[in-house]
């Protein structure tokens, strides 16, 4: 067997142990997404326009981890519109700034990789570059909207009576709890996958200045900036949605009160 | 509240402003394009039947610095429609250039675009929005990502210094280094800081410890290390070393939560004992693992999204696409999740077990 299925199998049981029926609904949700991104980079690859695949695929893969991880019906469907709210607006941000910046493609580093591959296939790699930096974020964004979600849930269950006012202090206090492990998660995720091209600037005596100029190395940091911007826009945008979410709930209840208050 | 969000506005222009305006911080010689104009282009189409135009530009710029500047000359470029090695340039753009100067002619080729300006800004929109919305916390959050950026830096000149040699011992301990400082900043010198240190570390450890093993039994079948980009030393140590890394800083971000979630729960009834609270901490945590673990897959695997399109288009299988980009990548995001996973019943019962004395005091 590879390696990657013995692993595979590995992570499954060991999922499987701790978390029970929802352990194996999240490794289910795991296998789901690759399939997703794989899928994403083949359409793309036919040349089907890779922002609307990147889009669509991207709601796809927001819907399967919320939904399919343990939640109250609330807080995941709050979730979820935040996130899709926060994958919006981060396309607005990406798309304007890797035109300026144009850190698509591949660098002179690449070139022992590119070695007989043709590089001009009629795919636009800027499209390719933003579809890129959406992908690699999908997960922080999921996993920052569901913790203020389901902190925000717990809130309400203890105190249902909380008024907006306040319930948007909470959100943006559930944020400050997670705000520096999850950076400290994008950090390492991010720098661990660097290591091998920092090691590669050093190598080479690269100036500080053609550093900050390089395309893959821009293009590097710019994805992990773009995660970070998500994540932080996540907190407000979330505890938005829930309070509109809840504001609606209570008017409708009192709607049914007041209902029955006439037919008395 | 309007007045600060003003000010960072404000801020943010002034230092965009300043990367248009500093070709004298640099030796290498900036020109900035005053005119375009455009030839017609033509259609080449390679082996794999994959059409693509290529366009000449006439590019007229001005230099910027150096001994030369406030000359003008003109540049060839030649970009295609897919833009994978190449740029269209506009007019204002600024461009590194090499300079000829031959008989009192200027001419020049084009390096590399100057792209200081979005840095700098993406790095003031996330300073500023940290700043803006979580005020304290977020500029303590600022703090430790920069102060592991600088450990992070120093351990590859030290990396570079042996040669590669220890790549695994200086990432190693670099690890025990970050997850110490992160979590102290975060929690002080306190016992529930030590808990989540101790659950940190054993969990990546243990799961390299598996990844390894699994290695060993399955001679690291379907794993190329020839895939990994920019290798310039042994690639094996250097994989695990980033595997180590990826994974320390998910793993901190579960025990920290689970961690804190069990004090608080003690902290409001004392009288739970030691097996309720393993079980609490398991409920949370297989609540938070899924959506971590994907957190970092994604990081890990979109990553090879452009390279795996070129293989694609260039008539290669989705097999031998997934092989030579993805693989590595999904190995990572795999032992990963499994020390992600095991972090649960460590921090569960490491908490229920060290932290009864001081609590029940």
């Amino acid at each position: 067997m590879s390696t990657i299925t013995v692993l595979g199998l590995v992570l499954l049981l060991l999922m499987a142990l701790v978390g029970g029926k929802a352990g194996i609904q999240s490794f289910l949700a795991l296998i789901l997404n690759f399939g997703l991104l794989f899928l994403a980079m083949v359409l793309v690859a036919f040349q089907f326009p890779a922002l609307t695949v990147t889009l669509v695929v991207g709601l796809l893969v927001l819907a399967l981890t919320i939904f399919m991880s343990s939640g109250d019906d609330l807080s995941s469907t709050v979730a979820f519109i935040a996130s899709a709210i926060v994958l919006v607006g981060l396309i607005l941000v990406i798309v304007p700034v890797e035109h300026w910046a144009m850190a698509q493609g591949f660098g002179p580093e690449d070139s022992e990789d590119l070695e007989g591959l043709s590089v001009l296939v009629g795919v636009s790699f800027t499209q390719v570059a933003i579809a890129t930096a959406i992908l690699s974020t999908l997960g922080a964004i999921a996993e920052a909207a569901m913790a203020i979600a389901a902190g925000l849930g717990e809130i309400l269950e203890q105190h249902p009576q909380v008024d907006t006012k306040s319930l948007l202090r909470d959100g943006i206090d559930v944020g400050k709890q997670i705000i520096g492990t999850t950076f400290n998660t994008l950090f390492f995720g991010f720098f661990g996958g660097f290591l091998a091209l920092f090691i590669w600037f050093t190598g080479v005596h690269y100036s500080f200045g053609e550093i900050l100029n390089d395309k893959v190395f821009v293009a590097e940091i710019l994805m992990i900036l773009f995660a970070m911007v998500s994540v932080i826009l996540t907190v407000p945008i979330t505890t938005w949605v829930m309070a509109r979410a809840v504001a609606g709930q209570r008017r409708h209840q009192a709607a049914v009160m007041t209902k029955k208050d006439d037919r008395k | 509240m309007l007045v600060a969000w003003v000010v960072v506005i404000a801020i943010g222009g002034l230092l965009v402003w300043v990367t248009q305006h500093n070709a004298r911080w640099y030796h290498e010689p900036i020109v900035q394009v005053t005119q375009v104009q455009a030839r017609p282009g033509t259609t080449v189409e390679d082996d794999f039947h994959n059409q693509d135009v290529q366009t000449k530009q006439v590019l007229t710029a001005r230099v910027l610095n150096g001994q030369y500047a406030g000359k003008t000359l003109t540049l060839n470029n030649v970009y295609s429609r897919s833009k994978a090695m190449d740029q269209r340039y506009r007019v204002d753009s600024q461009l590194f250039v090499t300079l000829h100067h031959h008989h009192g002619d200027l001419s020049g080729t084009v390096k590399d675009l100057k792209r200081d300006g979005p840095l700098v800004l993406m790095l003031w929109v996330v300073v500023g929005l940290l700043l803006l919305i979580m005020q304290f916390s977020g500029f303590m959050a600022f703090l430790s990502v920069a102060l592991n950026g600088v450990l992070f830096l120093l351990a590859i000149f030290l990396n570079g210094s042996t040669q590669g040699a220890r790549v695994l011992w200086i990432f190693g301990s670099l690890a025990i280094v970050f997850a110490a400082l992160t979590l102290w900043l975060v929690l002080g010198t306190t016992r529930q800081m030590l808990i989540t240190l101790m659950t940190t570390l054993g969990g990546t450890a243990l799961a390299l410890l598996i990844a390894l093993l699994v290695f060993h039994f399955t001679h690291e079948k379907g794993m190329y290390y020839e895939a990994m980009e920019y290798v310039t030393q042994l690639p094996r140590p250097l994989f695990l070393a980033e595997t180590l890394l990826g994974s320390l800083g998910a793993v901190m971000d579960e025990s920290t939560d689970i961690i804190s979630s069990l004090f608080a729960l003690k902290r409001e009834r004392p009288e739970l004992s030691a097996a309720q609270v393993f079980k609490s901490g398991r409920q949370i945590g297989s609540t938070i693992m899924g959506s971590l673990i994907n957190v970092l897959f994604f990081i890990f695997v979109a990553d090879t999204f452009p390279m795996g399109i070129l293989y694609l288009r260039n008539g290669n299988s989705w097999g031998y696409t997934f092989a030579m980009n993805m693989s590595m990548g999904v190995v990572q995001s795999l032992i990963s999740g499994i020390g992600i996973v095991l972090a649960v019943p460590l921090a569960s019962f490491l908490a229920s077990r060290l932290m009864t004395k001081k609590v029940t005091l």
